[in-house]
């Protein structure tokens, strides 16, 4: 599939950076709104005194190994949009359904992120107490913010090209992390249950 | 041209989160899941439920109204000030707590629970714990150790959250050691070896395993 790098309705890529510089809201709003949301999250997590437990999904033995589906789920979408990207990008052969491949698998990845970080931070809030707890937390919260900052200069025409790779990079990467110290240790540490 | 796309896919991320936590907070019965095997006959609605689930308010038992002593269930959560943790779990109408702020600082207490629910629970260092059973789902009150006065509120939990305690002797050392696993995973607890109290060894909650000085312990839940 061949990319028409100026089609107005394409999602990806963005016409090389330099023949008319954007207005800086372009970068800064995303920037701003990525900050508020993820300090808000955190700050949340923090002030909010943990309740411990939320609700349970029929079916599961506890909401630890809900969230530990759901987040797998989240990571097997982010691996499509992963794959799809290079395929955007013309670095892999995709078929002509790519970009509404990469629309709805990052849909799909970020909505059945939301429950358990709902469940994240109503449950447990923001915790520090050890170093996989650490970076889970800040990253659950980086996660959302770099989400908003990409979901809105999704919405820019104009952008460096280089940009969106790389919040994308950070998104997947975050995401990762946020995975490896949470579902990955549940399943290591309680078996691969549901 | 503005895309749409981007934003009511963060737009609907917001509602289903926003949803989610109301959905919570109207739920919010803490623990009214009691699937613990030390549980009861006192909540046959929860525990026939092999899912832990907080959306089951209706049928939490309530003690307020039923004359029927106090069910059997596990207790644990933290002190007002967040020093210390209290746990407690009750059995057949008496009751066993433990506090301890994990470093050196702890107390066992027992005594018997009344039928309306509050308790008195006395340990042999002189410890006293004031508590009152809320409608079944917490325990709230103060304990006075060592001079020091802590209100804490403990809520309904299950396994493997809960009160553990090992007692052994490890190389010629007699040890006692206690631990809370609060609802959420983290654990409290002090290992005393010979009488000197120091932060303890984690515990796989699971099975009660824990490694005293090189030595493979098993702690058991903590009955009355």
């Amino acid at each position: 599939m061949t990319v028409d790098p100026n089609a107005v309705t394409q999602d990806f890529p963005s016409p090389p950076p330099g023949h008319r510089r954007p207005h800086p809201a372009r970068y800064l709003v995303p920037a701003l709104v990525a900050c508020a949301v993820a300090v808000a999250l955190g700050a949340y997590g923090k002030v909010h005194d943990p309740s411990g437990t939320a609700f349970n999904l029929a079916g599961f033995s506890s909401t630890g190994a809900v969230k530990s589906w759901l987040a797998t789920a989240a990571i097997f979408f982010a691996l499509v949009q992963l794959v799809s990207a290079f395929m955007l990008y013309g670095k892999l052969p995709g078929p002509a359904w790519s970009s509404a491949l990469h629309r709805w698998s990052g849909r799909a990845a970020f909505l059945v992120s939301v429950p358990v970080a709902v469940h994240c931070l109503y449950a447990m809030g923001y915790q520090t107490y050890e170093t996989r707890v650490f970076w889970h937390s800040l990253l659950g919260c980086f996660f959302f913010g770099a989400f908003s900052a990409k979901m809105l200069l999704l919405r820019s025409e104009r952008l460096p090209g280089w940009l969106l790779p790389i919040v994308g990079g950070l998104v997947l990467t975050a995401l990762t992390i946020i995975w490896l110290t949470s579902a990955l240790w549940f399943f290591r540490t309680f078996g691969v249950t549901t | 041209m503005k895309r749409p796309g981007p934003l009511l896919t963060l737009l609907a991320g917001l509602l289903v989160g926003v949803f989610m936590l109301s959905l919570n907070a109207t739920t919010g019965t803490k623990n009214t899941s009691s699937s613990s095997a030390d549980t009861t006959k006192e909540s046959p609605a929860v525990t026939a439920s092999p899912t832990p689930t907080g959306t089951t308010p209706s049928s939490s038992p309530s003690p307020t109204t039923a004359p029927a002593p106090v069910p059997d269930a596990r207790y644990a959560g933290r002190t007002d000030d967040d020093s210390s943790a209290v746990a407690l779990t009750l059995r057949d109408g008496r009751a066993i707590a433990y506090f301890c702020d994990g470093r050196a600082k702890e107390s066992w207490l027992r005594g018997d629970v009344n039928d309306d629910g509050t308790m008195r629970l006395t340990g042999k260092d002189g410890s006293v714990l004031n508590g009152t059973l809320e409608d079944g789902k917490q325990i709230r009150g103060t304990v006075d150790i060592d001079g020091g006065h802590h209100a804490f509120t403990a809520a309904r939990t299950k396994k493997p959250s809960g009160l553990y305690r090992a007692t052994s002797t490890v190389r010629g050392a007699e040890v006692d050691g206690g631990w809370i696993v609060l609802p959420d995973g983290r654990q409290v607890g002090v290992l005393t070896r010979d009488g000197k109290p120091s932060p303890a060894p984690r515990l796989d909650p699971r099975t009660g395993a824990v490694t005293v000085d090189g030595q493979r312990l098993t702690a058991g839940p903590a009955a009355p």
